[in-house]
């Protein structure tokens, strides 16, 4: 090989190229092909479904799934050859599994949206129930009651449950004691409590011993334990992700372990311990059964969280959805598109906490 | 410290020995060192002197526990689960694995460089720099200033004036190498462990970090592990061989002034590795 040398005099004619992607073209016959394995399908499936009387979910299976799959395989053989086969099934399944879990995701906020914002106005947020029967019209009363004891409850548990969550993540992960397997175990074993036994924990332990009273605070412990385990091991998840090239790093500085933890382990995972909060967050806000056990049901607005009965947005909901008044019925729509837009809030607010700035 | 053949090893002990500078103190001892993970022993003993302010290269083949023995100089192997040690480390003659020392003291005094960057994502570079102040609860005025000298001593300082406070983690692998041998020189060590600090380094770096070794070396003691032996013959003063035979711990074969070891060494071995003949 000679030396050659970059020849200067080519630059203005380099500037010209233009910018392409060139492994986006495809060659026609793919294009075709794809397209003719989507459409066929489908409007086999479309003509059995709106033409004749076998029940939709029969089609989906039966004839739309296999059809499909046969479409894309012989899609992949013309553009690709055989070993374009296991591609395409692999495929369909991932983006009719996507598309499935959407439809029903999408579904059921378009129902929830459709009930619930006759309900809706801003009397229907900031109102309580307070003289409120189940045949009022809905140009009366909200729940304004009910987001805030949702609200409090929710706060009270998150109290509770963050930090003994991570601090149980941080001893699985971090100190790595003897008590590591029986913690994990038990962890494990609590996060299959059904929600209604830990209603009735707080109920037998707690309020039938008069030690607390039916209040938002009896609500929250019980929330506290049906959040702690999520919050643990999905913390602990996270802490794991976190590479041990950091702790010795910083213990090479001279820094302590707690200092290690606190300084750098749960700022690198800070993102993450975010999410676990989200999720046991997620897990407890709809929760219905250990209210109706331990926070009673009130029509006002509560705002003592340990001595006073309390309404929360799903025990409003279980109260209102079975009335025989269709008042009533929406009004538990109205909460329940609430409750969801509620989640929807403290999702972004989470977010936008877990950013933060490097220092 | 004299050259001495594994087998002898015990007469580098006595500091009179010390071919070299018979004045130099030693800063930091190893005496009979052997190390296991779980039952497996992968290390026996070494026993090296580390005189004050001078530059010991430690050299070897791959897993022949270079790494190993470097961390045991700071008592980070003990981190590792299934580890143990026999022997003793004297720092300033006292043996930091004595029950009454405190290992962050220990690690605060003896820094460390690792192989990988290990950059704190969490913080800026500038974050970073200073971490080790805030790690250890070390107090130290003029934070500008350490931020500045330290970064030029690691050959940075150019690269990354504009942007103190941009995420560590916006560095090339070379930059953030560069980020924590800054790091590591900010808390000010007496002695500073280098695990091989350059192999994701480009030559000018490279340069830049040894010359920075050699200026530390008027102040600090420095241990580096490296493969590359131009490198040891450039920043060291004395030069230790380890090596490992199959299914056998490792020991060191051969030690001595750096001009020893790889113009005159007396086994057979050390002449071939010193020689790229193997390893
Ligand atoms: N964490 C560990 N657990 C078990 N064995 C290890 C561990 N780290 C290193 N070893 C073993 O110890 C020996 C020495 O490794 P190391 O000190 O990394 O060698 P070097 O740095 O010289 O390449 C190797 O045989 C390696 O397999
Ligand atoms: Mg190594």
């Amino acid at each position: 090989m000679s030396t050659i040398v970059f020849d200067k005099e080519r630059v203005s004619e380099l500037r010209k190229q233009k910018i392409q992607h060139p492994w986006r073209k495809r060659p026609r016959k793919f294009t075709f092909s794809v397209a003719l394995a989507v459409l066929l399908p489908a409007a086999v499936a479309a003509g059995l479904l709106f033409g004749t009387d076998i029940p939709d979910p029969l089609v989906m299976i039966l004839v739309y799934l296999p059809l499909q799959l046969v479409a894309a395989a012989l899609a992949a053989i013309v553009s690709k050859g055989k070993h374009g086969i296991a591609d395409s099934i692999i495929y369909v399944f991932a983006i009719g599994g996507s598309v499935f879990s959407l439809v029903i995701l999408l579904s059921l906020i378009f129902t929830l949206f459709v009930n619930g914002l006759k309900a809706f106005s801003t009397q229907f947020l900031f109102q309580n129930n307070v003289y409120i029967s189940p045949s009022t019209p809905l140009d009366y009363g909200g729940v304004g009651h009910a987001i805030l004891g949702t609200l409090l409850i929710v706060g009270i548990s998150m109290l509770v449950a963050i930090p003994i969550g991570v601090a149980t993540a941080i001893y699985v992960t971090e100190v790595r004691g003897r008590a590591v397997p029986y913690v994990r175990f038990f962890v494990q074993a609590m996060s299959g409590v059904p929600s209604v036994v830990a209603g009735l924990f707080i109920l037998t332990v707690l309020i039938l011993t008069g030690a607390l009273s039916t209040s938002a605070l009896a609500g929250g412990l019980a929330y506290a334990i049906l959040m702690l385990p999520t919050v643990a091991r999905t913390a602990e998840e996270v802490l794991r992700l976190i590479p041990e090239d950091l702790r010795t790093g910083a213990l090479a500085l001279g820094s302590t372990r707690a200092r290690t933890v606190m300084k750098v382990v749960l700022p690198a995972a800070k993102t993450g311990i975010v999410t676990a909060i989200v999720l046991g967050m997620a897990r407890v806000i709809g929760e219905t059964a250990p209210l109706l056990l331990v926070t009673g049901y009130s029509d006002s607005t509560v705002l003592n969280p340990v001595s006073s009965p309390i309404s929360a947005l799903p025990t409003y909901i279980f109260a209102n959805v079975d009335q025989p008044y269709p008042n009533a019925v929406t009004r538990a729509w109205g909460a329940a598109l609430v409750l969801i837009i509620l989640v929807g809030i403290l999702f972004v607010i989470a977010r936008i906490l877990g950013r933060g700035k490097v220092k | 410290m004299s050259t001495a053949e594994f087998d002898q090893s015990v007469e580098t002990l006595e500091p009179s020995m010390s071919g070299r500078s018979p004045a130099l103190p030693i800063q930091l001892t190893a005496r009979d060192i052997s190390v296991w993970f779980g039952k497996r022993k992968v290390l026996e003993g070494v026993n090296i002197d580390f005189p004050k302010n001078t530059v010991t290269a430690l050299i070897g083949p791959s897993g022949c526990g270079k790494s190993t023995f470097i961390r045991t100089l700071n008592r980070l192997h003990e981190l590792i689960p299934g580890a143990a040690l026999a022997g003793e480390v004297l720092y300033e003659g006292k043996d930091i694995y004595s029950p009454d020392i405190d290992p962050t003291h220990i690690r605060l005094n003896i820094g460390m460089v690792f192989q990988k960057p290990n950059p704190f994502p969490s913080m800026s570079i500038r974050g970073n720099v200073l971490s080790g102040l805030k790690l250890s609860g070390m107090k130290r005025s003029n934070h500008d200033d350490i931020v500045e000298e330290t970064l030029t001593a690691a050959g940075l300082w150019n690269e990354v004036k504009d942007r103190l406070g941009a995420h560590a983690g916006e560095l090339s692998g070379g930059q953030a190498q560069r980020l924590v041998i800054a790091r590591a020189l900010a808390v000010q060590p007496h002695v500073l462990l280098m695990d091989e600090p350059c192999s994701a380094l480009d030559p000018a770096s490279t340069l830049k970090i040894e010359e920075t070794i050699r200026e530390l070396s008027k102040d600090i003691t420095v241990i580096i592990v490296t493969h590359n032996m131009q490198q040891a013959v450039r920043v060291s003063d004395y030069t230790a061989f380890f090596l490992a035979a199959e299914n056998e711990p490792g020991h060191v074969v051969e030690q001595g002034p750096t001009t020893d070891i790889f113009s005159n060494p007396r086994d057979q071995r050390t002449l071939d590795y010193v020689n790229g003949r193997f390893g």
